[in-house]
């Protein structure tokens, strides 16, 4: 299903109208409520919520009881479930929607009413979600967005019958239309590329998102805590049985993330009209966005761990108004070789497009305080794995050298460049990233000089593009710094040029 | 005052009220506190050289937290509001300089906590796409104008 993007982006427009005050909380002519499949929808989403906290407690319910699953495992189970569906109900029952000729209106809320009405010349575009869930009850889930700035959509309406999003979308077309933009027929995109099934499975084996492991060491952490018994079966106590846990935490992650990046970018589609991209992504939720291309601010290049040693990249895209949402929700485009990245962007975000190369290194005097940080954090923990089973003194704090080592490998990817007033800022945390932006988009930039650098002419640069990016140059020349920091406050300075070196 | 980076743009001249020193050392207070009570509980539990490391530590910070870093502070913290910009300069062993261009100010607005409100102080905040920044520590009156002047020539551009 197709996305309804109303308007070329202008000017900003003030925000949208904000909730009126508590006297504006009687109802409004011509309300519906959701679908009652939004009951499901709504049921679901909460029972996600509820899923960890449920699972620890059924974990530690039955590995208490020193046997199998037993009632108390079933009873928790029911009362999520029952919690859920009440949460279903009461956010089904306590929203209501509207639309007129001049605007979009939602009242909601279980304990604190709220009431958001969204004129339809300020809606930017309906985004649709259609998953396995709104697929069995024929609805689909429905994103309002708008060109207020700093939120995520504003209106999320979880279900909708398919004639009442025509509704919608008539309704915005026809705001389109009063803001000055007739639209007969969706054009053909000017540029579109699609994700291949090939290119899908390699991005999802080399996407290693090890965020995952974090999550599922705190929930086991919080288990143990209450079992000595399994703490003491479980915990490895020999150097082979450490690596061995390890390892498999690091295969379970892998896994989980080749799992995640498949049922995220399946069926990846970016295309461009004039104004707007469009993204067509998912597996089970099947997503359907429109960007104004105005509001990119950013493109970030990032090469993972993984992809870097075989030339491969992902694509971000730094979005005004989106930086609450989930990671997935940004990428511009889930894998290319990395020599394929300016063309694409040429062709995609030409208002961002700039090339990889040539970026101006830190001199080789930085390089000792980019590895003996590195150096003293594996030193640190190595100390602290030293007195952690099984007792590995001294060995542990041979950690410095491959801290040393990482330090190198951030001194080398790193680097900037200014030219004809869009800038290029590459570091490196685990994955190297390259922030490309229009020096005029930036929100704020900074310069920073310790005392130490201050004695060996080095400083940082720091810009802030958006909520989510940010990007920072450390320890180059203080000249280079300083000129700079002078070329990026020189707004609409369309053609600035700032070289490297002395 | 210290060069640093040079840069062609002339740095920024005003500085912060002399009360906003107390207002860092009531803050710092805190800090001290709680690493005095910590202090307590290692002399009464370990007793012996922990207890030694325990005051050593709170008295660092005290002298730290008290006495030095607050007038240091002060003495580097300088803005100014410019038309097309705000510029700030501030901190000891990491002195930052950073441009928030007018443009890019969506609002702005001035906040009191409890410490501020009992010495006559206030903190401005510029609210950008990207976060917040902030001037501690100027005059109620004088925070009030400033807002007022950044409220105003934001007004005459409008962007993301």
């Amino acid at each position: 299903m197709s996305s309804e993007p109303a308007g070329p982006p202008g000017p900003m427009p003030p925000p949208p109208e904000a909730e009126a005050a508590p006297a504006g909380l009687e109802p409004v002519a011509g309300e519906r409520r959701l679908h009652p499949a939004g009951i499901v929808v709504l049921a679901v989403r909460a029972l996600r919520g509820l899923v960890l906290p449920l699972a620890i407690l059924i974990l530690g319910g039955s590995l208490g009881a020193g046997g199998g699953p037993g009632w108390r495992t079933l009873a928790y189970g029911a009362a999520g479930v029952v919690v859920a569906v009440a949460i279903g109900v009461a956010g089904w029952l306590t929203t209501r929607w509207s639309v007129s000729d001049s605007a979009i209106r939602v009242r909601t809320g279980v304990l604190s009413r709220r009431r958001t009405d969204v004129p339809l010349t300020r809606v930017q575009s309906l985004d649709t979600l259609h998953g396995p869930l709104q697929r069995l009850f024929r609805v689909q889930g429905v994103q309002v967005q708008t060109a207020g700035a700093g939120r995520a959509a504003e209106i999320v309406l979880s279900a909708l019958p398919a004639a009442d999003v025509e509704r919608l979308r008539a309704a915005v077309r026809g705001g389109a239309a009063a803001a000055g933009t007739e639209r007969a027929a969706e054009p053909p995109p000017l540029a579109e590329r699609t994700l291949t099934r090939s290119a899908l499975l390699v991005a999802a084996l080399t996407s290693g998102q090890l965020g995952v492991v974090a999550g599922a060491l705190a929930a086991v952490s919080q288990v143990f805590d209450d079992l000595p018994l399994a703490r003491l079966a479980l915990v490895p106590d020999t150097a082979i049985e450490w690596v061995l846990a390890g390892a498999g935490l690091l295969l379970g992650a892998w896994l989980l993330s080749i799992l995640g990046a498949i049922v995220a970018f399946a069926g990846f589609t970016v295309s461009r009209d004039a104004h707007r991209l469009r993204i067509r992504r998912g597996l089970l939720n099947r997503r359907d966005a429109t960007v104004p291309l105005a509001r990119l601010q950013a493109v970030l290049v990032v090469e993972g761990l993984l992809r870097r040693p075989f030339g491969l990249a992902a694509v971000r895209v730094e979005v005004a108004g989106y930086a609450q949402e989930p990671a997935a929700a940004q990428t511009l485009f889930p894998l290319l070789r990395r020599e394929e990245v300016p063309a694409f962007l040429e062709q995609l975000v030409p208002g961002l497009a700039d090339g990889l190369g040539g970026l101006v290194p830190p001199p080789r005097r930085a390089l000792r305080r980019y590895a003996l940080p590195g150096a003293l954090a594996g030193l640190l923990a190595g100390i602290a794995l030293c007195f952690v089973p099984p007792f590995l003194w001294p060995w542990p704090l041979l950690l410095a050298l491959p801290g040393a080592a990482h330090g190198w490998l951030r001194w080398r990817a790193t680097g900037w460049r200014l030219r004809d007033g869009r800038l290029a800022i590459r570091s490196r945390r685990l994955a190297r990233v390259t922030v490309l932006a229009p020096a005029a988009r930036l929100q704020q930039h900074a310069l920073r000089q310790t005392l130490l650098q201050r004695r060996a002419r080095l400083a940082d640069v720091t810009v802030r593009i958006g909520a989510g990016t940010g990007a920072a140059v450390r320890h180059v020349e203080a000249a280079d710094a300083g000129r700079l920091f002078d070329t990026l406050a020189q707004r609409g300075a369309g053609a600035a040029n700032v070289n490297g070196g002395r | 005052m210290s060069a640093g980076v040079p840069t062609a743009i002339p740095e920024p001249s005003r500085t912060l009220a002399p009360a906003a020193r107390w207002q860092w050392r009531l803050e710092g207070l805190i800090g001290v506190v709680v690493l005095l009570a910590g202090a307590v509980v290692l002399q009464v539990t370990a007793g012996g050289p922990w207890s030694l490391l325990g005051w050593a530590a709170a008295g660092f910070a005290a002298v730290v937290l008290l006495g030095v870093s607050p007038e240091l502070r002060w003495r580097r913290w300088r803005w100014e509001v410019r038309e097309e910009e705000v510029d700030l300069r501030h901190g000891t062993f990491a002195v930052t300089r950073t441009l928030v261009p007018m443009l890019r100010v969506q609002h702005v607005d001035t906040r009191r906590n409890l410490i501020e409100q009992g010495l006559g102080l206030a903190t401005v905040v510029l609210h950008t796409a990207a976060g917040t920044t902030a001037i501690p520590g100027l005059p109620v009156a004088e925070a009030g104008r400033v807002r007022d002047r950044i409220a105003e020539l934001t007004r005459t551009a409008d962007e993301l």
